[in-house]
């Protein structure tokens, strides 16, 4: 018999995790990244009802700018069964000019007050630069995000090669915006692909932009067909480089966000790789304030943010962390140069009760370590610990959790 | 079977999960628990949020995640099975409920607070279900039995299939939300009820077992279901079975008696089942378990006679074939094959044909087959009673009740703040 539905009732309290960062009130640390997911009013709004804290609108430009789309534009990095380990794109920015974004910016502004919203912006002039900066400050819109790392390429001068690679161009891109805007909170886009990350970083810092946020995806070839030896995503057998975002570029964002905090005082608005609750608290203790969502959104759908809101707020629970806050930067100190590290010899201690005698980490051992596992009569894994190193290899290949770990010489 | 998964192994299974949108896996769930995501909990470690996610919709998430037949519900439409293997829904929800049982319960938001209040009769799913729903609504709720709370789950499921500690871990968490009467309703007690509560629901279940009218019924060693179950709960060592079994039944409760006579030690333990093993109403698993453990079954066979002096020795039975007739549950009518009568030994027959209400005390309702006739909205027919759980439509699941009393509740809800006569 099929009854009546009815809304489930909540019974468990939503925890506050709301906390102040670049001087605005975020709900909570999850913000929509600049992406297909925020550009179109309704899909920002459903964003938004489901618990989003603010969402960056997908790139914008001036009138007439010309943004020549081409399809299939997705493709993806399935590695052992995860689909969408990374996604690649070659997408360019919204084909939604500033007078669509501005109305976009009004109509979420007055809807949702409480929620930050931002918009994305690309040009190439100066006064380009300045007049999308002063209509969306009028519009009413609470943070500005330049993309000066669009894996394509930026508008004008130098095309196909990103602003942010030059750090001269950064810094006066960067002082152009930051002129225009009066009100309203900068925060500049970057790319992981430079020499010297902290260069861009302080780059921006001197240009008096109010936020880096990093970082953008990564150029990426993302397979070959190799039958008809076309690229991916192919049109009609041709591609070009994507740029790649999703899971496997996490530990690049990572890198890059720890890297800049370590050695520019400037506000950091991560993205790049984050899809868990737990990525998240992982971009915020390397320094980033809040995390912005692109990929994870795209394969799920804006549903992720209950298990986002609710694993965060049982990690703070479990910390007794009383805000997000306190995350920020709390593993910038154990980052240190490699003459830094401890130097304690180390060994690999199986837990021979637990092992399932898939000998897995044997052959690795055998044939990229230093021969320092036996094989026991039952299949058992076995350390030789006058051979072991202490690489750790043996660890990451084993399949069982728990079953190996590493221990001090004592 | 049902040993709770590892982390590991939970995570690993949560990550076959498709995530599917819609998913038909919450719509098959009686009480529609938002299954992707506390899968997508699990998958991210964030545990206790999962096992929020199944404690918001259900109220005995122990017990279902022990037993709940998956196969049935949820599992049986998993989108994954049409590309290998169905999820292990419920032993996914299972770990998580156990998890935060292991951990120390999450309290829960302070609930509305009225001066209305609820009677609820019965303590078993139904009523549970039906009591901390009406408690999240802001009702006072009384919960009356004459027994321990949890109803089937406790009286008669055995403990091989269901251990004590789930159901109470469950209790535990609801006894906060109400407040449990021990007492024994009968029709005075009812009337008082009816008039000191704003409504009332009844969940009383069955728990009379239905005679199987044959010859020798009343010999020594012939035990109607329950009694045997009840008493083998109760009191295992004391509980003695003959040699040779037979059980008359097919339900899935004739299998609980099977695979417990099994265990007292009887040598030879035969079910006997009028239809054919496609017709048995019966939950995979516990099927598998059963023949698994030494039960034979023998279809398409019905009880003639019960046989003996004082004590049964055997039963006479007669082999049937189907039909092409329909009965109305569309399964195939058994017709009885003449001269195919043969004798099984038994020195203990169990008759598990089904039960019908108990309670002697409910006059006056409109009945169908027996059972409490409600509408849609679980009303009887007397004004500010509802009904719902076996006592409304004949054995069901736990989850099935779990969920009636749920949905009973916000019809109840609707009747006192005058939405509804």
């Amino acid at each position: 018999m099929e009854y009546k539905k009815f809304k489930e009732i909540e019974i468990y309290p939503l925890r506050d995790l709301s906390y102040d960062f670049l001087g605005i009130h975020f709900e909570n640390p999850f913000i929509l990244a600049a992406a297909p997911s925020t550009d179109d009013l309704d899909m920002v709004r459903r964003g938004f009802q489901m618990g989003w804290a603010g969402a960056i609108l997908k790139t914008t430009s001036v009138e007439g700018t010309n943004v020549d789309l081409c399809y299939p534009m997705m493709s993806t990095f399935e590695y052992e069964g995860r689909k969408l380990f990374g996604m690649g794109n070659i997408d360019l920015i919204s084909e939604h000019h500033i007078d669509k974004v501005e109305y976009n910016v009004r109509q979420l502004k007055k809807e949702f007050p409480e929620k930050m919203v931002a918009a994305s912006i690309m040009a190439g002039r100066k006064e380009d630069w300045q007049r999308l900066v002063e209509r969306l400050e009028k519009a009413g819109v609470d943070l500005i995000e330049c993309s000066f790392s669009c894996p394509q390429g930026n508008i004008g001068e130098d095309q196909g090669k990103m602003l942010a690679q030059s750090i001269s161009a950064t810094e006066l891109t960067a002082t152009w915006v930051k002129e225009a805007a009066k009100r309203v909170l900068v925060s500049i886009k970057i790319t992981p692909h430079v020499t010297d990350i902290v260069e861009v970083a302080k780059a921006v810092k001197r240009s008096g932009c109010d936020a880096l946020t990093a970082s953008n995806s990564i150029q990426a070839l993302m397979g070959i067909d190799i039958k008809s030896f076309a690229p991916y995503p192919s049109l009609r057998g041709k591609s070009t480089y994507s740029g790649m975002t999703g899971p496997a570029i996490k530990p690049i964002t990572l890198r890059t966000i720890a890297e800049i905090a370590r050695n520019v005082n400037i506000p950091i608005m991560g993205t790049g790789g984050a899809s868990t609750w737990s990525d998240a608290v992982e971009f915020m203790a390397v320094g980033a304030g809040v995390v912005e969502f692109c990929t994870v959104v795209m394969h799920y759908g804006f549903r992720v943010i209950d298990d986002l809101r609710s694993g965060l707020s049982h990690y703070l629970d479990e910390m007794q962390f009383t805000s997000p806050k306190e995350i920020i930067g709390k593993a910038l100190p154990n980052i240190v140069s490699h003459d830094q590290l401890p130097r304690k010899r180390m060994r690999s201690h199986i837990h021979e009760n637990l092992c399932i005698g898939c000998d897995l980490c044997y052959v690795a051992c055998r044939d990229g370590g230093h021969s320092a596992i036996d094989r026991l009569e039952n299949r058992i894994a076995h350390i030789e610990w006058k051979r072991c190193v202490g690489c750790g290899l043996c660890n990451l290949v084993c399949p069982v959790d728990g079953c190996i770990e590493m221990l001090e010489w004592k | 079977m049902n040993i709770a998964l590892t982390q590991q192994q939970a995570r690993i299974e949560a990550e076959r999960c498709l995530q599917c949108f819609d998913a038909p896996c919450e719509q098959a769930c009686p009480t529609h628990i938002k299954i992707p995501t506390f899968i997508s909990m699990i998958r991210s470690g964030n545990i206790i949020g999962a096992s929020e996610v199944v404690r918001t919709s259900h109220a005995l998430v122990n017990v279902c995640g022990k037993i709940c037949p998956e196969e049935t519900f949820c599992q049986s439409v998993c989108t994954r099975s049409k590309q290998d293997d169905p999820i292990k829904i419920r032993e996914l929800h299972f770990f998580a409920t156990q998890e935060e049982a292991k951990r120390g319960f999450v309290s829960t938001l302070p609930f509305p607070k009225s001066k209305k209040k609820v009677a609820v009769i019965g303590a078993g799913p139904s009523g549970l279900g039906c009591a901390f729903e009406l408690a999240k609504l802001g009702y006072q709720v009384d919960v009356f039995d004459k027994g321990k709370q949890g109803g089937v789950p406790s009286k008669s499921i055995p403990a091989f299939r269901l251990a004590d500690k789930e159901l109470e871990s469950d209790t535990k968490f609801l006894s906060k939300y109400f407040s449990f009467k021990k007492k024994t309703i009968n029709g005075n007690a009812f009337s008082q009820i009816q008039k000191s509560y704003n409504a009332t629901f009844l969940a009383v279940g069955l728990g009379k077992d239905r005679p199987v009218e044959i010859p020798g019924e009343k010999l020594k060693g012939v035990l109607p279901v329950l009694d045997f179950l009840e008493s083998a709960k109760m009191n295992p060592r004391k509980m003695k079975v003959g040699k040779n079994v037979v059980i008359i039944g097919g339900g899935n409760v004739s299998l609980d008696a099977a695979a417990t006579a099994k265990r007292l030690g009887a040598e030879s333990v035969i079910l006997i089942y009028r239809r054919s093993e496609k017709e048995m109403l019966v939950w995979k698993g516990e099927l598998e378990e059963a023949r698994k453990q030494g039960v034979e079954i023998r279809f398409l066979t019905i009880p003639v006679a019960l046989i003996g002096k004082k004590s049964v020795e055997g039963i006479k039975c007669r082999r049937t074939r189907l039909g092409k007739q329909k009965d109305k549950s569309g399964r195939a009518i058994p017709i009885e094959v003449k001269g195919s009568d043969f004798i099984l030994e038994a020195a203990t027959v169990i008759v598990a044909i089904g039960q019908s209400i108990a309670a002697d005390w409910l006059e006056g309702f409109e009945r169908e087959k027996g059972y409490i006739k409600v509408d849609m909205n679980f009303r009887t027919s007397q004004k500010g009673v509802f009904a719902g759980g076996d006592m409304i439509a004949g054995e069901g699941t736990i989850v099935q009740s779990v969920a009636q009393g749920k949905h009973a509740a916000q019809a109840i809800h609707e009747f006192i703040s005058g939405k509804q006569r």
